[in-house]
């Protein structure tokens, strides 16, 4: 199934944030103490969380760097997105 | 001695010879890998590439005669099956995505660990994973500011791209106004309305405008 990318620009909610040991990286939310560990492509992307950048260049860039077909790159972008929506970790600019 | 079906058949090219040696030494102690062709600037790059055409080529970013940019660009025409993997300085982040730009499938810092040396060889793992966010934001800044300067750059008439092209090649004033078959007075006004259009101050942040967003092509046959 198609995963829909919501309009507008993500951007990491204040609360939260990354914690990094070793090789693991996960982001924390204190408002309800859980843990969402996240792979490298997912901690890019987080970092590209900052309001300012569009999903669609996130893709852009992802495609270029990674080689992978374009439709490949937005349904993983896509579905990265849709998971820190989903987990109330990002709000969205329009 | 003979390369096996099996094993993948790499291109070295790097200025300092004991580079390539230690590199080759380690790439060789891994029974899948062989080193079939060496390079110490980017033009022999290009040729030993045509002549073996190896699965991979490992390109320093900085060869002389023509660097690991331009050579990146010339193999993947030639030889398009071969992978590059360009090898740059971390800091060096602009460079690394012409690289990818001109076609590169990922790249390596002379800071990376031997065994992220091997694995990228092996097409295990092209990107350095503590490099993708910094990549990816500088990437999208780039591609930004490519945006503007093409907006800026859509404001020029094509007169105006002339002088540009003429001026981005070093021409002063009474060179662009005798190769445009005008007054110098006249070019003088087209510069000054190339600089204000393009928001720089000076011919040589024109210039440099035009080099740093890679807007060569768009002046292609507008000086000519």
């Amino acid at each position: 199934m198609k995963t829909q990318v919501r309009e507008g620009r993500p951007t990491r909610k204040k609360e939260v944030w990354v914690r990094q040991a070793g090789k693991e990286n996960a982001v924390f939310d204190p408002r309800n103490g859980s843990l969402h560990f996240l792979n490298e492509t997912a901690l890019a992307i987080w970092d590209l969380c900052d309001g300012d950048t569009w999903p669609e260049e996130m893709i852009d860039a992802v495609c270029l760097v990674s080689g992978l077909p374009r439709e490949v790159v937005a349904e993983d972008v896509g579905r990265i997105l849709h998971q820190f929506d989903h987990a109330g970790l990002i709000d969205w600019v329009e | 001695m003979a390369d096996q079906p099996s094993q993948l058949r790499i291109l070295l090219a790097d200025e300092q010879s004991l580079f390539r040696e230690a590199v080759r030494v380690v790439l060789e102690s891994e029974a899948d890998l062989v080193v079939v062709a060496e390079a110490r600037d980017g033009l022999q790059a290009v040729a030993e590439a045509e002549r073996t055409t190896p699965d991979i080529a490992l390109l320093d970013v900085n060869l002389p005669n023509c660097n690991g940019v331009r050579a990146t660009t010339l193999i993947k025409e030639r030889v398009p099956d071969c992978r590059v993997l360009v090898l740059a300085g971390e800091e060096d982040q602009r460079t690394l995505i012409s690289a990818l730009e001109a076609g590169a499938n990922g790249y390596l810092t002379k800071e990376s660990p031997l065994g992220e040396l091997i694995s990228a060889t092996r097409g295990e793992t092209l990107i350095p994973s503590r490099m993708l966010g910094i990549l990816l934001a500088t990437l999208i800044r780039r591609r930004r500011e490519q945006g503007e300067a093409l907006r800026r750059m859509s404001k020029l008439t094509r007169r105006e791209k002339e002088v540009l092209g003429l001026l981005s090649a070093g021409s002063d004033n009474d060179a662009i106004a005798q190769k445009l078959v005008i007054s110098p007075e006249t070019a003088r006004t087209h510069i000054q309305n190339v600089l204000a259009k393009l928001g720089v101050h000076s011919r040589l942040e024109a210039a440099a405008f035009v080099v740093q967003n890679g807007l060569q092509d768009e002046l292609i046959g507008a000086a000519t």
